[in-house]
C-alpha cells in the first residue's frame, strides 16, 4: 500500500466563462520515505497539487487515498489530526502569524497537537528553530526578519512535530545558496531518518537532492523520473 | 484540552491588548449593563431590608385604630370630615372585644426640650399607655417605664429615645434629672435602647416618652395623631379586624349601611403596597437591565464578526497547522467571553463603589456576593451569546480559501 495515491485528480476554477485547469487528471503513486522533487513552469500547478496532498484543498475530481483511506471520507476533525500530525508544510508564501515571534509560530503546530505538555513545547520550538539556524531570532517578529529568515521559520515550522510527510512549496526559494544547502542538508536528514519528502522547486540542484523528479506542464504531468540520487 | 483553555486565553488577551481603544469601547456596553444590573438588585435588597427593619416597629398581630387610612383611595374630604379617634375608646374596646390581647393609646406632638443649657428642638412627644411597651418594639435600657399609677395621675415623668438623651446629656446618666418640655418640668425616669430609622426616615430615637394622662394634661385641644393599637393573636388578624370594626361601630353609634367612620390599620397594607411597587421597579429593571445587556450583547457580536473578517488569514493558518474547528471556535468564543467578563468586572467594581456610597449617604445597600456572582456569570453568558455566531462563521472557513484571503 502506498503512502500516498492520486488517482485522476482535477482541480478546476471556473472564472466567468473560461475555465481553469490547474490540474488536469493527475496520477501520481508515493512510497513511504520517498525524497520527490516537483518542478514545472509558473502556473502549471505545482502549489495546487501540494496543497491537495497537504489536505488543505479539495479536488474537483479524482481520488486521493493516504495510507489507503480516501481522503474524501474523512471528516473535518481527522484531516484537521492528519493535518497537524502527520503532515509538515512549508507554504511558498511562508503564512507566518504577524504579529507572534518566532518562538510562537513555531509552537502553533505543537499546540494544537494534543499530545505535547505545554512544558515541552517552548524547547521543542528553539530546538525546531536551532536546527534552522535561527536560535538568535526566537523573539523577532515576521516583520523583524529578513525573506530568508521567514522562510526558515517556516521551515522550522514544519518540522517541529516531526511529521511523517514533509510537503515544501519551494522551501529555498529566498535563500542563497549557502543557506539554500544548509536547509537541503536538513532535509537529506530528515529523508535519511524515515521521513518521507516531497518539495517544489525552480532549481535543478535543489531537485537533485531527490530521488524523484515530477515534471508538470499544464496541470499534466510530463514526466517522472528518478535521478542519479535514486540507487 | 486544559492547555487550549490557557492557550486561547493568552490569544485572547494579547489579541484584545492589539486593539485596546476598540475592546475598551466594546466592553462599555456591558460594563454599563452589568452597572444597570447589580445596582439594582443590590437596592432591591436594601430597600427590601429596610423594609423588614421597618416592619419590626409594627407588630405582626398589632391592629391601629386611627382616623387615617395608610393607604386607600379613598375621597380626602370625606377622611377629612371623620371625627378624630376617641382615646378613652380604649376601654371598652378591651371589655367588649375577644380577641383583643392589649389595648394601647397614643398621641403625639412636637415640642422642644431643654436641660439647662442644651436644648433639643423639635422632639416628638408621645403620650402613650402604660402598656405601650406590650404593642412595641421599645425597650428600655437604662432606668424603667413609667407605671400604671404613674399614668392615670399624670405623673411629670419621661423616658428618652437613645438620640435624644446623648443630645441632652452627652456625658452621663439622665436618669433622675429633670428637663424642661416647653415651660413643663419632666423627671427622666429611663432611656430607651436604640431603634433605628422606620422606612428610612422618621426615627423613633428622636421622641420621647410621656404617659399619656399627663400629655392630655397639658397638651390641650386637638393635638397630635390618636391612635389605638390592638394586639390580637397573629394567626386571627383578620377576624379580630372584623370583629373590632364592629365594635367600634356600635361604641360610636354608626347606624348600618354608614361607611365606617375610622380606620383599622395593619402592617399587611404596608407589606401589599410595598409588594406592589417592588415588582413595578423591580420589572422595570429588569427591562432595562435586559435590553442594555441586549445592545451590548449585539455590539460584542458585531464586533467579534469584524474579528472573524480580519483574522481570516490568521484561522487559515491554524487550521492548516491542524486546529480543528472546535479549537476555533473555542478561541473566539473565549475572547468575546474575555471581553464581557472584564466588562462585567469593570461594572461591578463599579457598582460596588456606587453602593458604598449609596449605604453610606442614603440607606443600607450592600453588594451581595449572590449578587456579583450572577453578574459575572451574567457577563460571561452574554459572551458567550454573543460570540457564538461570528465563531461558527470563523470555524467553518475553508482553510485554503481563508489561507488566500487578502
Ligand atoms: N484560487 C484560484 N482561482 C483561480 N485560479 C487559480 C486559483 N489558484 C490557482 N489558480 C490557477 O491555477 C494555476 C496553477 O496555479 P499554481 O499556484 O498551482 O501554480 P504553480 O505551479 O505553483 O506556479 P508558481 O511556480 O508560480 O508558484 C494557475 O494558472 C493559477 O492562475
Ligand atoms: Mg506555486
Amino acid at each position: 500500500m502506498s503512502l500516498i495515491q492520486v488517482k485522476d485528480l482535477y482541480k478546476i476554477y471556473q472564472m466567468g466563462n473560461t475555465e481553469v485547469r490547474a490540474l488536469d487528471g493527475v496520477s501520481l503513486s508515493i512510497e513511504q520515505n520517498e525524497y520527490i522533487s516537483i518542478m514545472g513552469p509558473s502556473g502549471s500547478g505545482k502549489s495546487t497539487l501540494m496543497n491537495l496532498l497537504g489536505c488543505l484543498d479539495t479536488p474537483t475530481n479524482g481520488e486521493f487515498f493516504m495510507d489507503g483511506i480516501n481522503v474524501a471520507t474523512m471528516g473535518d476533525d481527522e484531516l484537521a489530526h492528519i493535518r497537524n500530525k502527520k503532515i509538515g508544510f512549508v507554504f511558498q508564501t511562508f503564512n507566518l502569524l504577524p504579529k507572534s515571534t518566532s518562538l510562537r509560530n513555531v509552537e502553533l503546530p505543537l499546540i494544537y497537537n494534543g499530545a505535547i505538555k505545554a512544558a515541552d513545547r517552548k524547547g521543542m520550538a528553539i530546538q525546531a528553530l536551532e536546527r534552522v539556524r535561527l536560535g538568535d531570532r526566537i523573539h523577532h517578529k515576521p516583520n523583524e526578519l529578513s525573506g530568508g529568515q521567514r522562510q526558515r521559520v517556516a521551515v522550522a515550522r514544519a518540522l517541529v512535530n516531526n511529521p511523517a510527510i514533509i510537503l515544501a512549496d519551494e522551501p529555498t526559494g529566498n535563500l542563497d545558496s549557502k543557506t539554500g544547502e544548509e536547509i537541503m542538508a536538513l532535509f537529506d536528514e530528515l529523508h535519511k531518518q524515515g521521513n518521507t519528502i516531497i518539495l517544489v522547486t525552480h532549481e535543478e540542484h535543489i531537485a537533485e537532492h531527490a530521488h524523484r523528479v515530477v515534471r508538470l506542464l499544464d496541470g499534466k504531468i510530463a514526466s517522472d523520473d528518478l535521478t542519479s540520487r535514486a540507487r | 484540552m486544559r492547555s487550549f483553555f490557557w492557550e486561547n486565553l493568552r490569544i485572547a488577551l494579547s489579541e484584545l491588548w492589539g486593539h485596546k481603544t476598540r475592546s475598551i469601547l466594546t466592553g462599555t456596553g456591558i460594563v454599563i449593563g452589568i452597572i444597570a444590573v447589580s445596582l439594582m438588585s443590590t437596592l432591591i435588597n436594601g430597600v427590601d431590608t429596610l423594609f423588614e427593619d421597618s416592619m419590626k416597629f409594627l407588630g405582626r398581630g398589632n391592629l391601629y385604630i386611627e382616623k387615617w387610612p395608610w393607604f386607600g383611595d379613598e375621597d380626602w374630604w370625606t377622611l377629612r370630615n371623620r371625627p378624630e379617634i376617641e382615646l378613652d375608646m380604649a376601654d371598652d374596646i378591651k371589655e367588649r372585644s375577644e380577641y383583643a390581647l392589649v389595648v394601647a393609646a397614643e398621641r403625639g406632638r412636637s415640642a422642644n426640650l431643654s436641660y439647662q443649657d442644651l436644648s433639643a428642638e423639635n422632639i416628638f412627644i408621645h403620650g402613650v399607655t402604660a402598656n405601650y411597651p406590650e404593642v412595641s418594639t421599645v425597650d428600655v435600657e437604662f432606668g424603667r417605664f413609667f407605671t400604671e399609677s404613674e399614668d392615670r395621675t399624670g405623673a411629670q415623668v419621661v423616658l428618652l429615645g437613645s438620640e435624644v438623651a446623648k443630645n441632652l446629656f452627652p456625658q452621663g446618666n439622665p436618669v433622675d434629672k429633670m428637663i424642661f418640655a416647653g415651660s413643663k418640668r419632666f423627671r427622666v425616669i429611663g432611656v430607651l435602647a436604640e431603634m433605628g430609622k422606620f422606612m428610612g426616615s422618621f426615627s423613633n430615637d428622636t421622641q420621647v416618652l410621656i404617659p399619656l394622662a399627663t400629655f392630655n394634661k397639658i397638651f390641650h385641644g386637638p393635638w397630635g395623631k390618636r391612635t389605638i393599637t390592638v394586639k390580637v393573636p397573629e394567626d386571627r388578624v383578620d377576624e379580630a379586624k372584623e370583629e373590632l370594626r364592629g365594635v367600634i361601630r356600635v361604641l360610636r353609634g354608626q347606624k348600618p349601611g354608614e361607611k365606617d367612620n375610622f380606620a383599622v390599620n395593619q402592617q399587611n397594607a404596608f407589606r401589599q403596597t410595598y409588594q406592589g411597587i417592588k415588582l413595578a421597579i423591580g420589572g422595570t429593571g429588569m427591562v432595562i437591565t435586559a435590553l442594555s445587556l441586549l445592545v451590548g450583547g449585539i455590539g460584542i457580536a458585531n464586533i467579534m464578526f469584524v474579528s472573524v473578517k480580519e483574522r481570516t488569514r490568521e484561522i487559515g493558518i491554524r487550521k492548516a497547522l491542524g486546529a480543528t474547528k472546535g479549537q476555533i471556535q473555542g478561541q473566539f468564543l473565549i475572547e468575546a467571553m474575555v471581553i464581557t467578563a472584564s466588562g462585567g468586572l469593570v461594572g461591578l467594581i463599579i457598582s460596588t463603589l456606587i453602593s458604598l456610597a449609596i449605604s453610606k449617604f442614603i440607606f443600607p445597600a450592600n453588594m451581595s456576593f449572590g449578587v456579583a456572582f450572577m453578574a459575572i456569570g451574567l457577563s460571561i453568558a452574554v459572551g458567550l451569546f454573543a460570540g457564538l455566531a461570528p465563531a461558527r462563521k470563523g470555524a467553518k472557513l475553508d482553510p485554503i480559501e481563508a489561507l488566500r484571503y487578502e
